[in-house]
């Protein structure tokens, strides 16, 4: 996969791209599990949180890296 | 041994315990709150000049304005200020695409969006207001620099958006994750306190039959804080942890809240009115009434509530309703035998408030119940489907003035700038801009520029020793650098847990963020320093004169406004649509008088009227919703014209208030009630039920209207 996309005539890293998808399921996951509740059987919500969110950013960016 | 003997012991084998425990619960969170706030500010600088961006400062002051000390303050205060980045980037480039070459359109559409987003700031309630903000300041800064080289602004706007990212997500990183402090505890602790406060107040007689007394806490405590606990749940929706239902109960806490705050209220000024007339027997009745519910509350543990003492309370609150109801009957079978004098209305009034009351404290019981259950084992006791808005209502007139100074600052600025030929005018701008938009919501807009322009002053002097001296004596790298600014970046951790000092560090780290020299290369000259510290202390004189200019508000313009926005409720529930809820009623009123209390510069006294009459509108607002839905579902042949008159009657007296208008309501609210009292109740059981509610609400309207003297004939000026 390329490095750079094209949206609109503007050239932009892919990066972005991921950046926002994922932060968009992250969003969506976060609401369900925190309706589901799992939020009060982890120790530290909010590192796991961001956690969840590297792992959506970072699994995506080492594919195109490769 | 008791819980104090066990503690004393405790003390003598840790004697610092308690020291410890304090400084664990004062001291401690500042500390942290410093840590972080400092953690997340060189965490920003050190990624955005590894990334080699063109001005890292915008980084670490994106940092410095989202940080708050607890996390979901955060959420919500970067969520609203990516939105309104992005708008503000959207318009930059918008408006150099379309008018770079012509200066009116230019600076036309410059004030118009800025008079927009002064008066969205204005409208919108919680950080929404924020992202107003930054959508007027983020055009300040992206296209005023490059007004000369339009070209340049698509690599502005990226770098300056860029930048504002790299400073949200190092602050909500950081205060989520190293030892984050979350909005919902504070949002629990203070629905706990509520509701404590709640049952403290109902279980005192005399917090409703004594005079209305202004020291004593509980009772004025019982209205406030409506609109402010709503803000904190709506900002820990941003938190993780908060399920869907647990938010769903605490909007439902509140409003059951607002409802129970308004029954009290009117039951108590309708009692002070039987009080004043005299009636004893009446007065004692009632409090015989009222008695039991006061012996059922008398039994619940001072401290912490289980939830078996809930369910014994509800149940037994259950009884004692069902008897007051059956004693209630009969007292009311042989006034309507005897009717009607006022003191009678005053009674049947009085005594289905307390029914009301009784049942509206049931209810609230029964949800905190459940928020009880559901925090301690995930199972809610209650079903809680309906999702509960809380309505707002902004003055157009208020905003309609925002926007004026909004666009008018502006234009003044431009002038300056044309006028002058100062390249740095372009900073007066974006101050004096920043003013308008910031301090717009706040009660004395002119204190608040006066400690930003302090805040300011101070920061050039820290700012101006850094530049000149230590940034290029002893810096030599990054690490250096970080060394040396982080003192400056603690303090003003420190400043921003402190609430009086809000603006005054909000001036403090605007202006410091904008002199540091914190770019990739040193490049600082003194006349430029200088040019640009005057430019922008006139920025903030200007945004100062704009407030003493726009504002002809006063007292008594706000009493008749607020007036006025009551009476059109009531006149639109009158044919409006039916299916308004209480709820809305409710929260919009409260809002609005939140709104005005804050801007409209009134004195006690009038705060107080202005209170009575939002109890009274939403009183005869709700009950004029009632009667109209038990006429619906009346049969024909129950219904009296004179019910429908006096309904038009009260659309009229409220859309043109008279003394004679009033009189005439009065009389032909006292004709229907006596049409309804000998005509034949209906047999069938659902049917007769309407007929009591009409009977109820009309007398309730009449006893509110005969009470409120000043509602809403304005027959008293309390400005003065």
């Amino acid at each position: 996969m390329q490095l750079d996309i094209t949206l609109f005539g503007i050239q932009m890293p892919t990066l972005l791209l991921i950046f926002v998808m994922s932060a968009v399921v992250q969003i969506l996951l976060d609401r369900m599990m925190s309706d589901a509740g799992i939020y009060n059987h982890v120790w530290h919500p909010g590192l796991f949180r961001t956690a969840v969110f590297v792992c959506l950013f970072t699994i995506p960016c080492l594919l195109i890296y490769r | 041994m008791n819980a104090n003997n066990r503690r004393i012991v405790s003390f003598k084998i840790f004697p610092w315990q308690r020291t410890l425990q304090e400084w664990l619960s004062v001291d401690a969170p500042v500390l942290i709150y410093m840590a972080k706030s400092t953690i997340a500010a060189l965490l920003a600088l050190w990624i955005a000049m590894t990334l080699n961006m063109p001005d890292p400062r915008t980084a670490i002051f994106t940092v410095f304005i989202v940080m708050q000390p607890q996390s979901g303050l955060v959420f919500s205060k970067s969520y609203y200020r990516v939105l309104g980045t992005i708008a503000g980037v959207g318009m930059s480039l918008l408006i150099m695409g379309m008018f770079a070459q012509d200066p009116i359109w230019f600076i036309g559409f410059f004030a118009l969006w800025i008079g927009f987003t002064t008066a969205m700031g204005l409208k919108y309630r919680n950080f929404q207001f924020y992202g107003f903000v930054l959508a007027g300041y983020t055009l300040c800064i992206v296209a005023l620099p490059v007004i000369e080289t339009p070209l340049q602004v698509f690599d502005i706007a990226v770098s300056r958006f860029s930048e504002v990212i790299i400073g949200i997500m190092c602050a909500t990183v950081v205060s989520d994750v190293i030892f984050p402090r979350r909005l919902l505890d504070s949002l629990i602790t203070r629905e706990q306190e509520r509701f404590h406060n709640v049952l403290s107040t109902l279980s005192d007689p005399d917090s409703i039959f004594a005079a209305f007394d202004e020291a004593n806490p509980a009772v004025s405590r019982f209205s406030s804080g409506v609109v402010g606990l709503n803000a904190t749940r709506v900002n820990s929706s941003f938190e993780s942890g908060a399920g869907q239902k647990e938010r769903q109960h605490y909007a439902h806490l509140n409003q059951e809240y607002m409802n129970l705050s308004t029954t009290f209220y009117s039951l108590k000024s309708i009692v002070q009115a039987i009080k004043k007339r005299e009636r004893i027997e009446d007065l004692s009745a009632l409090k015989s009434l009222y008695l039991p519910v006061v012996s059922v509350l008398k039994t619940l543990p001072e401290t912490l509530l289980t939830p078996e003492d809930l369910n014994r309370i509800i149940r037994e609150l259950l009884a004692v309703k069902n008897t007051i109801q059956v004693q209630l009957d009969l007292e009311y079978k042989r006034l309507y035998e005897s009717m009607h004098s006022v003191g009678e209305d005053e009674f049947i009034s009085a005594a289905y408030l307390i029914i009301r009351l009784l049942n509206e404290l049931h209810n609230h019981c029964a949800t905190y119940l459940s928020l009880l259950k559901h925090r301690l084992s995930g199972n809610a006791s209650r079903e809680i489907s309906r999702v509960i808005q809380f309505s707002t209502h902004t003055d157009n007139v208020l905003v309609a003035l925002a926007a004026l100074r909004g666009s008018g600052v502006l234009l003044l600025t431009m002038i300056f700038w044309i006028w002058s030929g100062w390249p740095y005018a372009t900073l007066t701008i974006t101050l004096a801009v920043v003013i308008g938009l910031l301090l717009g919501t706040m009660p004395s807009p002119l204190d608040g520029v006066k400690d930003f322009f302090k805040g300011a002053v101070i920061a050039l002097i820290v700012a101006a020793v850094y530049d000149f001296y230590i940034i290029p004596e002893y810096t030599s790298d990054l690490l250096t650098l970080s060394l040396l600014i982080t003192p400056v970046l603690a303090f003003i951790g420190w400043m921003t847990t402190r609430p009086k000092l809000a603006i005054f560090t909000f001036g403090f780290v605007f202006m410091f963020m904008n002199q540091l020299a914190l770019d990739p290369y040193y490049k600082i000259e003194p006349t430029k320093f200088m040019e640009s510290s005057l430019a922008a202390l006139i920025g903030i004189l200007f945004g100062g004169l704009a407030y003493i200019l726009v504002n002809f508000w006063s007292c008594s313009l706000t009493q008749k406004r607020v007036a006025k926005i009551l009476r059109t409720q009531i006149v639109r529930l009158c044919d409006g649509a039916l299916n308004v809820e209480r709820s809305a009623l409710e929260s919009t009123g409260r809002d609005l008088i939140q709104q005005f209390s804050t801007q409209g510069r009134l004195n006690m006294r009038s705060s107080r009227l202005v209170y009575e009459w939002l109890l009274s509108t939403l009183e005869i607002g709700r009950a004029i919703l009632t009667i109209r839905r038990s006429i619906q579902r009346l049969y024909s042949h129950y219904l009296h014209p004179s019910v429908d008159n006096a309904m038009e009657l009260i659309k009229s007296y409220f859309e043109t208030p008279t003394v004679s208008g009033r009189d005439q309501l009065l009389s032909i609210l006292q004709k229907s009630l006596q049409e309804l009292h000998s005509s034949p109740m209906p047999t069938e059981i659902g049917q007769r039920k309407r007929v009591e509610i009409l009977i109820v609400e009309l007398t309730l309207i009449r006893t509110v209207l005969i009470n409120s003297e000043t509602f809403p004939l304005l027959s008293e000026d309390s400005c003065n």
